[in-house]
């Protein structure tokens, strides 16, 4: 009698070992796409031109950014500007030149505006608007990316 | 009922949501820069299997509401003015009327290259912990209830602000940034204060004398980690009314917390450990003279989900007296309270999603052993359940 050849033969079964790794290469896949890699941008800071602040440190910085430093030594008030949250440069600036991540400066910002302890930075859309707003506000400091530089701000290194 | 207060709300907040957002641009309107507004609302859904907390929620209440206006003005660059008015709608703790939250003159005196100091004058927030100054904004907090070992909802109006005066400063070195804040003040104290402590609202009165406050915080690399330790100070007095069962007494606090943070890109691990004193002096024989301490503490894992979720869990544990933290003494002694009023241990797991910057929606489910943090004031403690679980969802709107 000849043998009925078994009809799911050739096709793998459910447990089949090679199946396996399917599911973490498809995670892999999937994270990709919600975790682009991050991508380095050359950043800098950017101030009013009649500062005359040459240069400051990351401390000094951060604590400018976290609206806790409200008076430049002249006596002039810190006029802070930023990109929102999600902005590509916002996130490049707050981990390349501050040391931190946007959520952090986030909760600093609502910390202080919602306990009557100090206010929170101006947003702008674009660095045009960027650099007119620093441009035109006395005490005012942001940032740009390097591609960017523009003769009428003043810029500020980070030590 | 219910149901036709929360169509009542929800009308008024959509109302609200139309209007909120010029407003918050009205500030760029009138073309003042050192003028600031913002705000926020929350509704919130909360139904437990057993046991009253924020309302009737056993049957599902919608009594959680949060409604804050706050306006900020940089008289000078080193003087700012700012006042926030809160309603908060919490069951029967809450009745939403409005309130001054805080109001205060803050004098940024002495600015320096690597720190600044400056005093706060007026009603100031309590520094207590790592969340209690912004503890009603639900954007700044972890979950819809904070941890109530520390947190105490029953009790919120003792940590929440007080009238006087701080002094805050940072010393930035190249090993971290030191933060400070230290103060004295009354506490605005409310008849919830009277029920945590004396059990019911009396014909007399519990008012607060000055508390002292003071928190350290020091955080390296901008935060990533941070540390603090905070403690206040401070006595409750009792006026008794002809029939109330006290007398002319004090009930003196002492709260001190630990905190520990450590933030990651995509998560962050937190954990705090309180204790509290409370020592009964001269209310009579019904509250003999004696020293009792509190305890709680939680652990709290957080973690970014693509860009706009978070999960987080969490474990919470409260004691109301640490040298009978199983409640046994308690129910063996002349009122007979049930064991399990006298501790919670909360496991919470929490989803939430930031719709857009400005809304977001977060759910949590509770599975509790213990009553320790639910009220007086919506539960009679001889018919709490001691297993019980709770689901809440919040949606909130901030600008």
């Amino acid at each position: 009698m000849e043998k009925r050849q078994d009809p799911t033969a050739g096709i793998p079964d459910r447990a089949s070992p090679w199946r396996l790794p399917l599911a973490p290469a498809l995670l892999f896949a999937f994270s990709l796409l919600f975790f682009p890699f991050n991508q380095a941008f050359a950043l800098q800071l950017i101030t009013h031109p009649n500062s005359d602040i040459a240069e400051i440190s990351r401390s000094s910085a951060r604590a400018v950014f976290s609206m806790r430093r409200q008076v430049w030594p002249d006596g002039a008030a810190v006029r802070v500007f930023v990109f929102p949250d999600k902005h590509k440069l916002h996130k490049a600036f707050a981990k390349q030149l501050l040391g931190v991540f946007p959520h952090q400066l986030r909760r600093a910002w609502d910390r202080k505006v919602f306990s009557g302890t100090g206010q929170a930075p101006e947003t702008v859309q674009s660095e045009t608007e960027m650099i007119e707003m620093i441009k035109k506000t006395p005490g005012a400091i942001g940032y740009i990316s390097e591609d960017n530089r523009d003769e009428s701000v003043q810029i500020l290194q980070v030590e | 009922m219910n149901r036709y207060r929360f169509c009542k709300w929800s009308r008024r907040l959509v109302l609200l949501g139309w209007l909120l957002p010029p407003l918050a641009t009205a500030s760029s309107l009138f073309g003042d820069e050192n003028l600031q507004i913002h705000g926020f609302l929350s509704q919130g859904y909360t139904h437990t299997s057993a046991n009253s907390w924020f309302g009737d929620s056993s049957n599902g209440s919608w009594d959680f509401r949060e409604l804050g206006l706050n306006a900020s003005y940089r008289i000078t660059p080193k003087l700012q003015i700012s006042g926030q008015l809160l309603s908060l709608t919490a069951g029967e703790m809450q009745d939403g009327s409005p309130s001054l939250d805080y109001g205060l003159l803050d004098y940024n005196f002495a600015n320096y290259d690597n720190g600044n100091l400056g005093l706060r004058l007026g009603r100031v927030k309590t520094p207590i912990g790592l969340y209690n100054e912004t503890r009603d904004v639900a954007f700044t907090r972890p979950t819809n209830f904070l941890p109530q070992s520390i947190y105490f909802d029953k009790v919120r109006n003792l940590e929440l602000s007080n009238d006087g005066f701080e002094i805050y400063g940072d010393l930035l070195t190249d090993w971290g940034d030191l933060l400070f804040q230290g103060g004295m003040g009354k506490p605005v104290t409310d008849e919830n204060v009277e029920y945590a402590y004396l059990g019911n609202d009396w014909q007399g009165e519990l008012n607060s004398d000055l508390f002292f406050f003071g928190r350290v915080m020091y955080e390296l690399d901008g935060g990533r980690i941070r540390l603090s330790a905070t403690i206040a100070d401070g006595d409750l007095d009792f006026e008794p009314g002809p029939t109330d069962p006290f007398s002319n007494g004090t009930v003196g606090i002492q709260l001190r917390v630990l905190s520990f943070q450590y933030n990651a890109e995509a998560w962050r691990f937190t954990t705090e450990y309180m204790q509290e004193d409370v020592i009964n002096r001269d209310l009579g024989a019904f509250r003999p003279d004696g020293d009792s301490m509190a305890e709680g503490y939680y652990l709290q894992l957080a973690h970014d989900l693509f860009s706009d979720w978070e999960i987080i869990a969490r474990y919470d544990v409260s004691y109301l007296n640490r040298d009978d933290r199983d409640g046994t003494k308690q129910e063996a002694g002349p009122f007979g309270i049930p064991a399990h009023n006298m501790f919670a241990k909360d496991w919470t797991l929490g989803l939430r999603w930031d719709i857009t910057p400005a809304f977001m929606v977060r759910g949590e489910y509770h599975w509790v052993d213990g009553t320790a943090w639910l009220s007086s004031r919506e539960n009679n403690f001889f018919q709490t359940e001691r297993y019980w679980q709770m689901f809440s969802l919040l949606a909130s709107y901030r600008f």
